[in-house]
This record gives C-alpha cells, structure tokens and sequence, in this order.
C-alpha cells in the first residue's frame, strides 16, 4: 500500500480549559474520500485548520506526502499539495469569476511578481483559469462579477479555486451548508468526479451526501475519534449511533 | 500608434478612467498655452502644485486604493524625497538626477523598513504605526539644526544638464514628464500579475494566502514602490518650493493625500490628480468666493470645505471618478434608449 496523504500523529489542541483535539491520529489515503463527522463543537474546523497551517497544534506531528509539515505556514503548505474551501464560502469578491480563476490560475504557475504583462488578457492564463471553471461547470458564467452568482455557485467557485493549486489533498469544509436540494446534489456529483485524483477530506451534515460519497469515515465527538470505518461499518457502529447518528433515526 | 493607444487604454477596452487620466494629464500638458494667452503665470504655479501633489497621491493610491493598506504616514517621504535635496545641496551637489537618485534610494529603504515593521499589523494598528513612524521622521528633520531644524532651509533649483529650471516651463514640464511616467507605470502595474494579486489581497487575504502565495510580500513591494513614488514627488515639490522645511512631511499632509484620494475615486488611475485639482482648487478659491459671498465665513472656510469633503465620500461612491463614470453611463443610456425608440 501506497504511503497515506495526510497521516496527523497525536495531535491535541486545547483552548484554554477546552480540549478541541485530544490526542488524535488519522490517516487519508491517497485518492480516497475520507469524510469527518460528528456533532456541532466536536472540533472538526479546528482539526482542518491545524492540518491546513491556520492554528498550530499544541503537540503532535502532521505529515504530507511523507513530509513533516507540522511548522510550515499556510503558503507553504498550500505550495506542497494542500487546498481548501472554507465554512463560510470564501472567494475574491470584487472580481468577474473568470478573474477569480485566472488570479488562482497565476498563483499557482508561481510568477506573481511580473509587473509588465497583463494578467487578465493573457491568452495562456485565460486557457487555464477555464478549464478550471469546466470542472466545476461554472464555464458559462465567467464573465458574471462574483456579487451575481448564486449561493451555489459560489460553493462551486470556491472549490474550483481549491482546485487550482492542483492539490493532492483537498480540505471541504461543509461545502454543502446553506445550498438547496439541487445545489447539494450537483455539489455531490462534482466531489464524486474527484475520486481518485485527489484525496479529498470532507466535513459535511448532509448524511446523504456524506453515506454516497466517502469512501470512509471518522466520526469525531469532543476533539476525539470515536469510529473509524466504511460507511456501512460507521452505520452500524453502536457508539456511532449512541453518540451522534442516533440523533437522526 | 494605434498599438500605443490600445495600450494606454485610450482606445479599445481599456477601462474608462484610463482615458480620464489620459485626458487630464493631456490638459495639463496644454494649460501653459492657456495661462500665457490668458496671461495668468500664476496659475502655471498653482498647476505645478496640483501636479505635485497628484503625484504623491497616485503613489499612496497603489497602497491605499489598490491594497487596501490605510498608510496615514506618507507625507513622511515626501519630506525625505524633499529633503534628499536640500541635504545634497548643503553639501555642494547639485545635480538634479542625483538628488532624484538618492530620494528614490532613500525613500526606498525607508520605506522597506517601515514597511516590515508596520505591516505585521492591520487595521486601526497599522494606521497608528505608519503615523508614528512619519511623526519620529518629523522630529527628527526638526531637530537636525545644521538643516535649518524648524524653520527649514532655501535651496535653489537643481541642475538638470542642459536643462536650466529658471527658465520659464521648464519645472513645469519636468514635472509633467514625471506625471505622465507615473501614469504610465502605475496604469501598467495595476494590471500586471503583481497589481492584480496586489487587489486580490485587498479584497480576500485568506483567499489569496490559500492560492499559496506570501500577502506580505506583495504588500511590501507596493509600500516601498508608493513610498519611492512620494519620494520623486518631494524632491521635485523641493526645487518648486526653493525651500524645505519640516512642514512638508506634516502629518496633516498624509491626511490631505488620503483626502485628495478619496475625494478622486479610490483605487482608480484618474481619482489622485482628479481629486488634487478639485482639493487644491477648492482650497484656493473657497476662501476668496467666500469672502465676497459670506464674508463672516471667510475665516473658517474649513467649516464649509469639511461638511463638502464628507458629503463626496458619502454619496459620491468611487469618488469624483465613480460620479463622471455614472454621469457617462446616464448620458449613453439615454441616448442608446433615444436611438431605440
Ligand atoms: N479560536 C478559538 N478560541 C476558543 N475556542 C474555540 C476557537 N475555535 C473553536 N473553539 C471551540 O472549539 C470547539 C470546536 O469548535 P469547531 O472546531 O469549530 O467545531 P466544529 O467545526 O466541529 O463544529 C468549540 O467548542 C468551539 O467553541
Ligand atoms: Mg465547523
């Protein structure tokens, strides 16, 4: 077996007398969609920000590809492989959504600090920021300013911008809050592509969506995993269902 | 031509307040004709002083307006710029490039030095560090008495070759050169892969961090940039003025450029020299019309310029370029709606 993605080996992070992480270890296998659940304050936002560089975990280690990227700042990290889409959805405002990709699009090529040629006219740039948005199926609307895009849309932006840095590991946080029936679904056939080409670690509510897509699951309570398993494992788990599922059925 | 045109933005899809700048740099490039058939040589004067000051804020507006930086400390450098002058000619050089030269270098550093201290922080912290660094600069040309300390000190203006600055327009048109390169460069900046991060980071920080690249560096770039820019406006307002003293660097001045900016249109190629005609105009005249109008006022025209001030930023979205933009777009509506029915 191929080394892990993302391996976090006892990582706690504590704020103040809260224990947001207690001591966890996780892997996500390369390609695999790995969702993250559990309820509300389990500490599944705090987690994805200590493997994305945002809050440094009071110890443990956090390893990309084998690295150890546990000191590393946000940038950094996001140079090595990782991308991600925040909670409250998160896009440059301001901007037509072909420049939201094209601006993506540089930074990812590296060579941002040209300061003759024009970024939102060049040809091979423009190529590139819209195959991203054919990805996400936002082609359509590139020329709309990003005010004009529907809650949806956004989302899917956002997660095209994710997508830019041609990360190996992707961070969705609930990626689906807020969106309609239909938004939802599209949003799950769009994760549902990216299967197997990057290794993608999700954190939803939406258990239809989470059941159809993850190819495993950990579910999280007080900053500490409680299960680990294929969706019918975690289904079927008594404590799963005693500490969280049970709130449903 | 065409080509040149389409790259200034004067023809083709350049947006329109590149044409805006491009019609008022033009303007200022014709004015002498205008004051020497009108005979009013003082008003070359007050164009210079327009000039000047529209420079100096088209280079706080590539922090202010496009990054989103509320640097309220750049009068500072155009104290160093001006200074950088007077010091040379203290010591006997008078070689106007040099003293250009050694203003962009000054400038430059202290800009870089500023600029990563003070741009650890943001927000209300960032505006009180960058006043506090341009206040210690005030005092410390204050205390320098071999330069005159507080009362300053005369220079004359600088040699440029074959150039000779006492003859009549020829400041003028240094000045204006420098404008037009100013224009040029920032209008060339602002769209280049670095002017857009730079606006992608005024607007999302987060965003912009998550594509993988450093906020601060391109933060930094423009804060020396602007601040080199400041720095060429000082040493020429230094050879304008014949004189520099402590009060060019005052903290009011900063103010006065935010102002001019914001009044101009905030992060737009025309809104500085747009904004320091209006403003310099304004101060210039407000007092006189109000003395014949109310002469009770007269004194306290700030009482009028203030309310004025606040009224464009409150309602004038985007300034006086946002205001001229929306009249544009009103007069080609009704004309396209004219030519439908
Ligand atoms: N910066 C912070 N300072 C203090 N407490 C925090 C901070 N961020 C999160 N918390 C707390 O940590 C717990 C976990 O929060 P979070 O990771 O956002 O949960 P989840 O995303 O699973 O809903 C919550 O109790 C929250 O109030
Ligand atoms: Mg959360």
């Amino acid at each position: 077996m191929t080394a892990p993605v993302l391996s976090l080996e006892n990582i706690s992070k504590t704020f103040g007398a809260l224990i947001a992480t207690s001591g966890l270890s996780l892997d996500v296998r390369a390609g695999e969609i790995h969702a993250l659940i559990g309820p509300n304050g389990a500490g599944k936002t705090t987690l994805i920000q200590q493997i994305y560089g945002a809050l440094s975990p009071d110890s443990g280690s956090i390893f990309l590809n084998g690295d150890d990227i546990t000191s590393l700042s946000v940038p950094a990290r996001v140079r090595k492989g990782i991308g991600r889409s925040f909670q409250i959805s998160n896009v440059l405002t301001g901007f037509s959504v072909l420049e939201n990709a094209i601006i993506a699009e540089q930074a990812r090529r590296g060579h941002c600090f040209s300061f003759l040629s024009p970024a939102f006219s060049d040809a091979s740039l423009i190529a590139g920021a819209e195959q991203l948005l054919d990805r996400v199926g936002l082609l359509a609307r590139a020329s709309q300013q990003v005010a004009a895009l529907a809650h949806g849309e956004r989302r899917m932006l956002e997660l095209a911008l994710a997508l830019a840095g041609q990360p190996s590991l992707l961070l969705l946080d609930e990626p689906m809050a807020g969106a309609g029936i239909e938004d939802s679904q599209h949003m799950t056939q769009i994760i549902d592509q990216l299967r197997g080409k990057v290794a993608i670690l999700l954190i939803e509510h939406d258990m239809d969506a989470v059941f159809r897509l993850a190819d495993r699951i950990t579910v999280l309570v007080e900053g500490q995993i409680i299960a680990v398993g294929t969706p019918d494992e975690i289904s079927q788990n008594q404590h799963v269902k005693a500490a969280y599922l049970g709130d449903d059925s | 031509m065409a080509g040149i045109l389409r790259i200034l933005g004067i023809i083709g899809s350049g947006m329109a307040h590149n044409r805006m700048l491009w019609l008022v740099v033009a303007g200022f490039g014709l004015f002498p004709i205008f004051t020497h058939v009108a005979d009013l040589p003082f008003w070359n004067d007050l164009a210079m002083r327009i000039m000047l000051l529209g420079i100096a804020a088209m280079g706080l507006n590539l922090v202010l307006g496009y990054g989103g930086m509320v640097s309220f400390g750049h009068a500072a450098f155009i104290g160093i710029g001006a200074y950088c002058v007077g010091i040379s000619q203290y010591y006997g050089l008078m070689d106007g490039w040099l003293h250009i030269l050694f203003a962009l270098l000054a400038c430059g550093i202290t800009g870089l030095i500023i600029g990563v201290l003070a741009l650890r922080t943001s927000g209300i912290y960032f505006i009180m560090i960058t006043l506090g660094f341009a206040q210690m600069l005030f005092f410390l040309f204050v205390s320098l008495e071999n330069f005159g300390g507080d009362d300053g000190m005369s220079i004359d203006r600088a040699e440029f070759g074959i150039i000779d600055l006492y003859e009549p327009l020829r400041l003028y048109f240094l000045i204006w050169g420098v404008l037009v390169l100013v224009g040029v460069m920032l209008m060339v900046i602002v769209r280049s892969r670095f002017g857009v991060t730079l606006q992608a980071i005024k607007s999302n920080e987060t965003r912009v961090e998550a594509m993988g690249l450093v906020p601060l560096h391109y933060k930094l770039v423009s804060y020396v940039m602007s601040a080199m820019i400041c720095g060429l406006a000082g040493a020429l307002f230094a050879s304008w003025q014949e004189y520099v003293s402590p009060d060019i660097m005052h903290w009011t001045r900063s103010g006065e450029l935010m102002i001019i900016i914001i009044l101009g249109g905030l992060g737009t190629l025309a809104g500085p020299i747009i904004g320091a005609i209006v403003f310099l105009l304004l101060e210039e005249f407000l007092p006189l019309m109000l003395e014949t109008l109310l002469p009770a006022y007269a004194e306290n025209w700030m009482i009028i310029f203030g309310p004025l001030l606040v009224l464009v930023v409150l309602f004038g979205r985007g300034g006086l370029v946002g205001l001229i933009n929306r009249i544009i777009d009103r007069l080609k509506g009704s004309s396209a709606s004219r030519g439908r029915s």
